[in-house]
């Protein structure tokens, strides 16, 4: 056999390298051919009550009755006086440990060196909370990562909605935190009476199962937040722009629309709305949170009922007539700080906003008023309130503490369920007399300016367990207003069909909402037609809704069998 | 006639046979002679091995079924399910179309205005008109593309300085900024503001390696100013120019992300879906996972690579030099 040439690309070396490779390759065959198929993001369903291993509820006696009673969870009671606060905790316990919690911040995040958090660390009993504060308009999103890569301090809050980010939440639970159950399991009212007194049901939606298919894994990893009821979100009306045009509060999704375009004046600056895209959906009778309803003996899909049409051929009317800013599809506008300008005369926001319109105001001397639309419905029909189902957010604790650690973090817990009315409340809501706030002429704390910036920042300390019971509070006038409001609309709202579980989509019907939530706005800002609605009803269907018809109609079964 | 030589001639010194150019030292005389320069490079080679190798190595996630919760080799291997899953996606092709419209606009547009300002430059005489001409253009390529799309926004949003100018002149607001059909020029004004004064910065460089007794002894010859640009400038720049452009063909797959994602609510995911967004949306807020993302990121790798091979071929078949002087 002839040698080969230096130039024959056969030389001996070459020929090593090729005959490596071609092993290498044909010992990879079997493993890219012995391939398994790909499991991951199939949904999941977990019951959340009628567990045996919850704390016992003992209710929790308030030190003071409220002055509004009301129907919580939909209609809570309210405080329209300022209690002389009491203890609630009797004896403090000893603790020294130092805890680095990461929460979401809208927002400045104030200095960790102000009194407020060594106020909190004393008075709990000598548990340091170090807060890890991250930007809250991206924390659901990266929060998956820092979940992923285990990098969240020893625990993480995290709201309800934010599990809407995670690709497959169950999964994360079980991996990432500390398993709670043995430690909270029975009676528990002696060292954490607070806890012991939070609702059964808010310890229930705090169970994740270790094998979603098996329902004997089920297990508590979260501490509940607050469990509040009514409405989480509102259109707000600035009463004082609707009376100086002449214009009475609309009562009808008709009347919304010409009192829009009473009120708009696109060529000096002036809109009806900003943002239309949440909240509007009830005022056709369209469902919340994933869009299913029980229609005919089936789950029907928002997108699959003539009132999607309705609801987004109104959306588009108010683009095409110029009653939204234009600027709004960018997505950068400050929606709160053009309702303060009179820019815009309606704003959908949090219902927090009410009372963050009347600060806001009061501080910079600008004046209005503001209030919520009430149950609008189209065309005739009964109106719908979407409400709050369950409790308001978790905090998490790392898988990787220690027993000791993890009671200890109770403890601080159960210090921060104290509810209104007691001096730890007022030391987490309103800080430390003189540094934060000062008592009103009729008692109720008044922010300073370092109150307003530390302590009356969205998140902190206060959301960090749920309160045994959840009121209205604040100032009177907007105590007894948000009560009325609540009294008003509590009667339209949203039974949950999916009450007692919690339903986790498959990730392709998850993929297929996010690309449906793009094709809606592509309607509503005039980028594609309302006659594109059936293609992407279909487009939607086959790229995953249907499977999350299938797996939403088993996990209804389940319940209602 | 010369006496016959009978006997051996003296062996050559060992220095003296050893042909030139094969003078070759063992490794352990290379290392004992350039070990001050290799330890210089090792910086740059642990930052390669920590940022680029170590995380390229974790490309193999995308032929398993990766969880981050579970040890990594009890991930069990899919072979190519991710890459049939990706181009099975629908929304897949429309952002490969879509990224490939960019780049290509990006390198017909773009690339030739860098040249264009680095020849203007080049030919300004005044040192003070040419380094504030210079610190203009260049200024804006550190700005964030959060701060350029905001300045766009504005400026020419609908609701920005130059609708209201319009609308106090009896005219109709601008309304481009979200308008789908013309964001390719939208993207253009962005990147001619952004990197078109980057790209002239590199071309400068190279225009001031050309020797000026070309230019004094065309000048002589009577060569006008445009055919010494033609004859002596453009021919001087051409490695430079051919080296960046198959870096840019090797990289047209990677458009960028802030610039699409930024502007994407204002017209819309089906002109702002890029692959780098695709990617984004379906696999790190979205809910096809880590192992899906890198399938499309070893893809883009994959063609990137080819593009290059295949670019540099061809310049090397043209007679230039390429990304590297073939031997």
């Amino acid at each position: 056999m002839a040698t080969p040439s230096d130039r024959s690309p056969l030389r001996r070396r070459s020929l090593f390298k090729v005959a490596g490779l071609g092993a290498a390759g044909a010992a990879g065959l079997p493993l890219v051919a012995a391939c398994g198929e790909i499991e991951s993001g199939s949904g999941t369903s977990q019951a959340t009550e009628g567990f045996d291993f919850l704390p016992t509820y003992k209710e929790w006696p308030l030190p003071v009755e409220p002055d509004l009673v009301g129907e919580p969870p939909n209609h809570p009671s309210g405080f329209t006086t300022y209690p002389e606060p009491v203890p609630a905790i009797e004896a403090l316990p000893s603790n020294s440990g130092t805890f680095e919690i990461t929460v979401p911040m809208w927002g400045e995040a104030p200095s960790q060196d102000d009194p407020y958090f060594a106020a909190v660390a004393e008075a709990c009993g000598g548990t340091t909370v170090n807060l890890r504060q991250a930007d809250g308009v991206t924390f659901a999103e990266t929060s998956v990562q820092w979940l992923n890569a285990n990098e969240f301090g020893d625990g993480i809050m995290l709201f309800s909605w934010m599990l809407f980010a995670h690709p497959n939440f169950q999964e994360t639970v079980v991996n990432s935190f500390y398993d709670l159950t043995d430690i909270v399991k029975g009676d528990i009212s002696e060292r954490w009476p607070l806890l012991a007194g939070l609702p059964t049901a808010s310890w229930g939606q705090s169970v994740w199962s270790t094998d979603p298919n098996d329902p004997e894994t089920a297990r508590v990893f979260g501490i509940p937040g607050s469990f509040s009821g009514g409405p989480g979100n509102a259109m707000f009306a600035r009463t004082d722009l609707l009376e100086a045009a002449g214009q009475a509060m609309p009562t009808t999704v008709e009347e919304l629309l010409e009192v829009a375009r009473a009120v708009s004046d696109d060529a000096n600056g002036r809109w009806a709305f900003a943002g239309t895209d949440y909240l509007t959906p009830q005022w056709f009778g369209l469902a919340s949170g994933d869009g299913w309803a029980y229609i005919d003996g089936k789950l029907v899909h928002n997108c699959e009922r003539p009132e999607y049409t309705e609801w987004l051929e109104f959306r588009r009317t108010l683009w095409d007539e110029k009653l939204v800013h234009p600027d709004t599809p960018t997505g950068t506008l400050d929606g709160q700080a053009l309702h303060k300008a009179g820019t815009i005369v309606f704003q959908l926001d949090g219902i927090s906003w009410w009372q963050g319109f009347i600060d806001q105001t009061t501080a910079e001397g600008t004046g209005g008023t503001i209030a919520p639309l009430g149950a609008l419905s189209a065309n005739g029909r009964e109106p719908l309130v979407h409400v709050n189902t369950g409790v308001d957010s978790w905090t998490f604790l790392n898988k990787d503490l220690s027993q000791e650690q993890v009671e200890e973090f109770l403890d601080f817990a159960n210090f921060c369920s104290a509810p209104y009315g007691t001096t730890e409340y007022e030391i987490l809501n309103y800080g430390v007399e003189g540094t934060h706030f000062t008592y009103g002429p009729d008692g109720t704390p008044v922010f300073n300016e370092t109150g307003t910036a530390v302590v009356q920042a969205p998140v902190n300390y206060k959301t960090m367990s749920g309160h045994v019971q959840q009121f209205l509070t604040g100032t009177p006038e907007m105590v007894q207003a948000r009560f009325e409001y609540n009294a008003s609309v509590k009667d339209f709202a949203e039974a949950n069909i999916f009450e007692g579980m919690r339903v986790e989509g498959p990730a392709d019907f998850k993929s297929a909402g996010q690309v449906l939530i793009d094709q809606q706005n592509d309607i509503a800002f005039g980028r594609a037609d309302l006659s594109s609605i059936p293609e992407m009803v279909e487009t939607w269907k086959a790229n995953g809704g249907e499977t999350g018809r299938e797996h939403y109609t088993a996990a209804y079964e389940k319940l209602h069998g | 006639m010369a006496a016959l030589q009978t006997s051996a001639p003296p062996a050559p010194s060992r220095r003296q046979a050893r042909p030139r150019g094969r003078n070759k030292r063992t490794l352990a005389q290379r290392l004992r002679h350039d070990w001050p320069l290799l330890l210089l490079t090792l910086p740059a080679l642990a930052q390669l091995a920590v940022f680029f190798y170590w995380p390229s190595a974790w490309n193999i996630i995308a032929f398993m079924d990766y969880s981050p919760h579970r040890p990594f080799w009890e991930n069990p291997f899919v072979g190519f399910a991710w890459f049939e899953r990706l181009f099975a996606n629908p929304y897949f092709l429309p952002a490969l179309l879509n990224t490939l419209k960019y780049a290509f606009a990006n390198l017909l547009f773009l690339f030739p205005l860098s040249i264009v300002l680095a020849l203007v430059m080049h030919s300004v005489v005044s040192t003070k008109v040419r380094s504030l001409f210079q610190s203009v253009v260049y200024l804006p390529y550190f700005f964030s593309w959060v701060l350029v799309v905001t300045v766009f926004v504005q400026t020419l949003g609908s609701d920005g300085l130059v609708s209201n100018w319009l609308l106090d002149f009896g005219g109709e607001r601008l309304t481009f900024t979200s308008n789908p059909d013309s964001f390719l020029f939208l993207a253009w004004l962005q990147w001619a503001w952004k990197d078109a004064g980057w790209g002239m910065i590199i071309f400068l460089a190279a225009l001031a390696s050309i020797n000026p007794s070309l230019y004094e002894a065309a000048a002589v010859d009577g060569a006008s100013r445009w055919r010494r640009m033609w004859h002596i400038t453009l021919p001087g720049i051409r490695p430079v120019i051919v080296l960046l452009l198959i870096l840019h063909i090797g990289g047209i797959l990677n458009v960028g992300f802030e610039q699409y994602q930024l502007q994407r609510n204002a017209v819309g995911y089906q002109t702002t879906e890029v692959l780098d967004t695709f990617v984004y949306y379906r696999s790190v807020i979205g809910t096809e996972g880590p192992s899906f993302g890198t399938a499309a990121g070893l893809f883009k790798g994959v063609i990137g690579l080819i593009l290059v091979l295949v670019a540099n071929n061809v310049a090397h078949r043209l007679g230039e030099q390429g990304i590297y002087q073939k031997s």
